[in-house]
């Protein structure tokens, strides 16, 4: 096995080459390369499979037992500062290198088909492709520096991404808010490395973690110390897993295209912030104060998320905020220590929520031929209905997706999310709570979009309902658009963006998907359903395989202490409130037996309040974006008047002066020295 | 021929400056062979620098190399000597690529063609005098002579406020260089022996009220030529008038000459004093960090914008310079060198975008990346690079200078974290006002007063190919640092190990002493190696 493990560096190499093949010739021949569609794609996908093909070997050689690998390079050096990278796989490396590739390799099949019309197909290609590099380059990484780079090179391919149609105000806005919400995560985990580093002399994830215990043992750290650092560097997975109070970026990072929302905002790239903590937890679970905060972080994101993804309209901004609330579990499973059940969220998440994202682009490349390219359209909930009819592959994968997300056996999502219920209950029975609640939040939403998206009668030809939605999403844009500063926004004709496209419709009806498309999902359903079996409390294979370092003995013990009754009590209970949460939302959407306008009118402010996605965006554009605005105007204003303004008042005077001083040039030697005189006076009797 | 004896610098230094002689008597038509006359120039003394240091340069050596030293004026006792050592070589290596990428990218330039390049040869050579003279009053004479060039370039081809801009900029440098030549001369005449030899003069033993006069003076003028908020003013006005060529050397090569001076005279020759200048330097590293990127983020014109930039990136090679760490040192000039390239193709890239819009106002400009993808994608490149993108030299460059302040223990916890945590905010605000610029720009619909008036035609093959270059560098530092910082290892060391010795004056073990003695504790393994040569160096 050993040769496979020398060779592992290709595995975030491979799409690398791929990604800069593409773009260089994009760059050189751009007509050829663009007239080149397949071919490319071709090329792009077969350099992530033969990845995800190495990825899949790692796997098997690594749950055959074999040692973990690594390998080390000194990157950086200035005197006795070393700094070295390289590459590892471990158990969790190997894991979540098969997640990556394995979803990655399906989006880039479904892009084809979703992005066959767009003329930047090629170039879509190419950032994916830069992007499954980045992603894998972070899962190898060996220390905290590495991880960092890879950090802010998977946020950059984000960037390019959610701005990929550059053409799109929403997009332009959407992409910066997105870069610079992650530099602040970045901020903070800059200096918790800094100061870590500090402290312990060290970026490796163990020796940090030692190193710390041991300062704090002999008293020459103080735990509050400590704690600040584990905190900062926290703040970056916040940032990156759009955690409270950092979660702002996610939803608006919908802009993108869909593959690349399944892709990086809700399978990959968010998933690493968990998949850092993770790499952190030597050093965290020695710090009970990190341990809490970022439990009770997860929680507040769980039960926001939800909260807000009730009253979304937008398909796919529901979905985002279900994802933000399906990382505060993750997040929260992370701070009550439940390692593995953590992990096994992040997996199954990924596989169940890649592929509801998936059906929800499929879903709007279908509601596209009727109602336009204008995504104020094509994603609105109000407008469709009845979808089931004219396309069934993806109505069923989506239903399968609702019931993996709700936590119904045997789907992925029952095991993992009950898990992280039980972890939680044993840390601190409020946290089960919360989490609880969420769990059937989260029923009642995703299936209330289920039923409001394929089920009914199909709305897309309201023509009425259209013209509304349009006037409401133009209203938005003036009311949230974070370029404010542009004073002639206001003027320009329409900021939503319709583009020239909106005119020709082809059909009053919604299509089936082809079949690159339908068929990542229909792949995607099988992991999405069958996934979690791997982790069923008689036996779990997968908690076996990951676990938190140094925990293996723990894990044996806790498996043969297993409580049936306990156990049963508790996964009766979660399955019983996502239960009711189905229950209610079938009989809103479905049998219309409760109108939910009613209740929205009764509970106004509540309704507001999570419509207006708890006002963060009004907060932070009114407190941080024009805050620094106007302080960086008055800075510039300081610089022009004071700075510079002294600048030029010396000039000025110093014209003026020898403008006065000409008028003394009488060429009178006797004035002269009249003046020579008094000057000589005055120093005397200065030094005198 | 023998190699070594062979005058390796000045040949350097005085080919482009006899080569530009030449040019009134080329014959010309509207500037065609005059300017591959100057690329070939700058090319083969580009050739010459690089084959110097890959042969005659030891890479392991921290001391001067490749002396030549003649008597030019034995009644002063001025010599024309020159030499390179780790710190001035990679300025050199620089100044060569630079300029010669600049002289590529005047190709557009028509209105007085030979005189254009007749200053910008002379300029080439002045430039690698500034970074290889060893004589303090030689520095002087050059240090000037580079000046009138530019003020020239500023005058006769800039925008439509190049008078002002001019004299501001040769006013204010040229004041502020004042203070070198009474520097200069004080530390000349100081003790028994009359020497501008800058070897000799380091090895002076000034008294220390003494240092710190001189220090001042060269602070004031390095500080311009920087520059350190508040003396800055001079360079938004000299970047907004000039064209993209002598916008490539101001930022790409002017500007490191004074954090070049500043580690060569203040940090080498008056050390005593720059332990007690180091806690002002850090603290007007971060004004510059900040003050300038909320400047830059305010501006309305493109090119102020990047030139706010300029300044805000020189914060770091202040406090780079002010660590007391090889690291924060190596930093330093790392950076100088990663600016050198990011910020001229920024600047070029601004000129370039001029061409095509005929506006610098945001405002009125918006949406062409559909007119112009190839240029969007080397903006958003250059962007990156710009706002220090791991992979790219930026990066590691502000990484090692964060590193260096961190494990620094010339200064305590709450200052250190103080310092940190508003550079740090620095790092927030950076993408901040580059991604605003690209988004204004590039993003969104298009602005149609623009598009009906402006053809946008793309990219032209000239214009990529300086992007390439130079961000091939950038990219190649970015994932490989040791390539760059392996060959001026030996000076930073060395220098930051001289430092150091007069460091513990600095260290006041207060506030939290608990922390200190922790630091002691895990320090003492990776710090062991450097201890022995601390004290053997003593």
């Amino acid at each position: 096995m050993e040769p496979i493990y020398q060779y592992a560096w290709l595995i975030p190499v491979l799409p690398l080459v791929g990604a800069i093949f593409v773009g260089l010739g994009l760059i050189s021949f751009n007509k050829t390369a663009n007239a080149l569609r397949q071919l490319n794609a071709v090329f792009v996908v077969s350099m992530l499979g033969a990845a995800m093909v190495l990825s899949f070997v790692l796997l098997w050689s690594q749950v055959h037992g074999h040692e973990p690998f690594l390998r080390t390079f000194e990157w950086a050096a200035a005197g006795n500062f070393h700094l070295t990278m390289g590459y590892t796989i471990d158990h969790l490396t190997a894991f979540m290198l098969v997640i990556v590739t394995t979803v990655a390799f399906l989006v880039m099949i479904y892009t084809d088909g979703y992005m066959a019309h767009d003329p930047g197909y090629v170039r879509f290609y190419a950032y994916l492709s830069l992007f499954s590099a980045s992603m894998l380059g972070l899962v190898v990484s060996v220390n905290l520096v590495e991880v960092y780079i890879f950090w802010e090179l998977v946020g950059m391919c984000s960037y390019l991404l959610i701005g990929f149609w550059f053409d799109r105000k929403a997009a332009a806005d959407a992409c910066q808010k997105a870069f610079v919400v992650n530099r602040v995560g970045d901020f903070g985990l800059l200096l918790g490395i800094l100061g870590l580093y500090w402290a312990t002399g060290s970026f490796d994830f163990e020796v940090i973690g030692d190193r710390l215990q041991q300062l704090i043992t002999s008293g020459t750290l103080s735990v509050g110390l400590a704690s600040l650092f584990g905190i900062l560097v926290f703040l970056g997975p916040v940032a990156k897993s759009a955690q409270f109070p950092l979660h702002v970026w996610l939803p608006d990072a919908m802009e993108g295209p869909t593959p690349i929302s399944a892709l990086i905002h809700a399978a990959t790239m968010v998933a690493a912030g968990v998949f850092l903590i993770a790499r952190m937890f030597p050093v965290f679970e020695g710090l009970p104060v990190v341990m809490s905060v970022i439990a009770w972080t997860g929680a507040l994101t769980a039960l926001l998320g939800a909260t807000i993804a009730i009253t979304q309209n937008d398909i796919k901004k529901g979905l985002a905020y279900s994802t933000i609330s399906q990382l505060g579990y993750m997040v929260l499973a992370m701070g009550v220590g439940a390692y593995s059940a953590g992990l096994f969220h992040l997996m199954t998440h990924a596989y169940f929520k890649a592929m509801l994202f998936l059906g929800s682009g499929s879903v709007i490349h279908g509601m596209e031929s009727v109602v336009g390219h204008d995504p104020a359209l094509a994603q609105d909930m109000r407008l469709m209905g009845g979808l089931r009819k004219y396309m069934p592959m993806t109505a069923l994968t989506f239903l399968v997706g609702c019931l993996a997300i709700s936590g119904i056996p045997p789907f992925a999502g029952f095991w993992s999310k009950d898990e992280i219920l039980e972890a939680a209950l044993t840390a601190n029975p409020l946290l089960w709570i919360v989490g609880w609640l969420t769990a059937g939040i989260t029923a009642f939403y995703m299936f209330r979009m289920y039923y409001a998206t394929f089920e009914g009668n199909f709305r897309g030809n309201e023509s009425q309902l259209r013209q509304q939605l349009k006037t409401e999403s133009n209203e938005m844009a003036y009311a949230f658009g974070p370029g404010a500063m542009d004073p002639k926004e206001l003027t320009l004709p329409s900021p939503s963006q319709t583009s020239d496209h909106n005119a020709h419709t082809h059909s009053s009806s919604p299509h089936e998907s082809p079949l690159t498309m339908t068929l990542p999902l229909l792949i995607l359903a099988v992991p999405s359903a069958l996934i979690g079996l791997l982790g069923t409390p008689i036996d779990n294979f997968f908690e076996g395989f990951i676990h938190a370092p140094g925990k293996a003995m723990e894990v044996m013990e806790t498996a043969a202490e297993f409580n049936w009754t306990e156990y049963l009590v508790l996964a009766s209970a979660s399955v019983g409130i996502a239960l009711v949460g189905i229950t209610l939302a079938s009989l809103m959407y479905l049998r219309h037996q409760i109108d939910p306008k009613a209740i929205a009118d009764k509970i106004q402010p509540l309704y507001q309040f999570s419509f207006h996605k708890w006002y963060f965006d009004e907060f932070y554009e009114s407190v941080f974006v024009r805050g620094c605005r106007r302080l960086a105007r008055q800075i510039l204003e300081v610089d022009y008047n004071v700075v510079d303004g002294a600048v030029n008042l010396t000039g000025f005077v110093a014209l003026l002066s020898g403008e006065g001083l000409k008028y003394l040039e009488s060429g009178k030697a006797q004035f002269y020295a009249l003046v020579i005189f008094v000057a000589l006076l005055g120093f005397v009797i200065v030094a005198a | 021929m023998n190699t070594a004896e062979f005058p390796w610098l000045t040949t350097i230094i005085l080919f482009p400056i006899l080569a530009s002689f030449l040019i009134p008597f080329i014959p010309d038509h509207e500037g065609k062979t005059v300017r591959w006359y100057a690329l070939g120039v700058g090319l083969l003394d580009f050739a010459l620098i690089v084959y110097t240091f890959y042969t005659q340069y030891d890479f392991s050596d921290s001391g001067l190399q490749l002396v030549e030293s003649y008597a030019w004026v034995p009644q002063l006792g001025l010599n024309w000597s020159v030499a390179a050592d780790g710190l001035s070589m990679p300025l050199i290596l620089l100044t060569g690529f630079i300029t010669t990428l600049a002289t590529l990218a005047a190709w557009p330039v028509t209105f007085k063609p030979r005189l254009f390049y007749f200053l910008i040869l002379a300029m080439y050579g002045g430039q690698i005098a500034v970074f290889a003279v060893q004589d303090m009053l030689v520095f002087f004479l050059v240090w000037e002579l580079e000046l009138i060039p530019v003020y020239l370039l500023l005058a006769i081809w800039g925008g439509k406020k190049r008078l002002y801009a001019s004299t501001k900029f040769i006013l204010y440098t040229a004041g502020s260089s004042l203070f070198i030549l009474i520097a200069a001369l004080a530390m000349a005449f100081y003790g028994d022996s009359i020497t501008f030899d800058m070897r000799s003069l380091g090895l002076k033993d000034y008294s220390l009220n003494f240092q710190l006069l001189v220090y001042g003076g060269f602070l004031i003028a390095y500080g311009v030529k920087l520059p350190i908020v508040p003396l800055h003013t001079w360079l938004p006005d000299a970047h907004g008038e000039a064209t993209a060529p002598v916008h490539m050397l101001l930022a790409g090569i002017l500007l490191k000459m004074g954090g070049y001076a500043l580690i060569r005279m203040n940090v080498e020759m008056l050390p005593e004093a720059h332990v007690y200048f180091a806690p002002a330097l850090i603290i007007l590293g971060v004004v510059n960090i900040i003050y300038a990127a909320l400047t830059s983020f305010a501006q309305r014109n493109l090119k102020r914008k990047i030139a706010y930039s300029s300044i805000s990136h020189m914060g770091f090679v202040l406090i780079g310079i002010a660590c007391f760490t090889d690291l924060g040192l190596s930093g330093a000039v790392l950076q100088m060198v990663s600016h050198g390239m990011i910020g001229a193709s920024l600047f070029f890239l601004v000129g370039a975008t001029y061409d095509r819009t005929h506006t610098l106002i945001l405002d009125e400009m918006g949406g062409v990346a559909k007119k112009m993808p190839k240029v969007f994608a080397m903006w958003t490149t250059c962007s990156l690079a710009s706002l220090a993108l791991p992979g790219m030299s930026g990066f590691v460059a502000e990484l090692m200078v964060f590193v260096g302040l961190a494990t620094s223990d010339a200064y305590n916890p709450t200052f250190k974290v103080l310092v940190l945590f508003l550079a740090a905010v620095g790092v927030i605000l950076t993408p901040i006002y580059l991604l605003s610029m690209l988004r204004e720009i590039f993003y969104g619909p298009e602005n149609k007063e623009l598009t009906d008036h402006e053809v946008l035609v793309d990219a032209e093959p000239r214009e990529i190919f300086i992007i390439a270059s130079l961000m091939v560098p950038v990219i190649g530092i970015g994932l490989y640092p040791k390539m760059l910082t392996q060959i001026y290892d030996a000076k930073t060391l060395q220098l930051v190990a001289r430092g150091r010795e007069l460091v513990p004056t600095l260290t006041r073990p207060n506030t939290s002493v608990k922390i200190a003695e922790g630091i002691k504790f895990v320090e003492q393994p990776t710090q062991a190696p450097a201890i022995p040569s601390l004290e053997a160096s003593k």
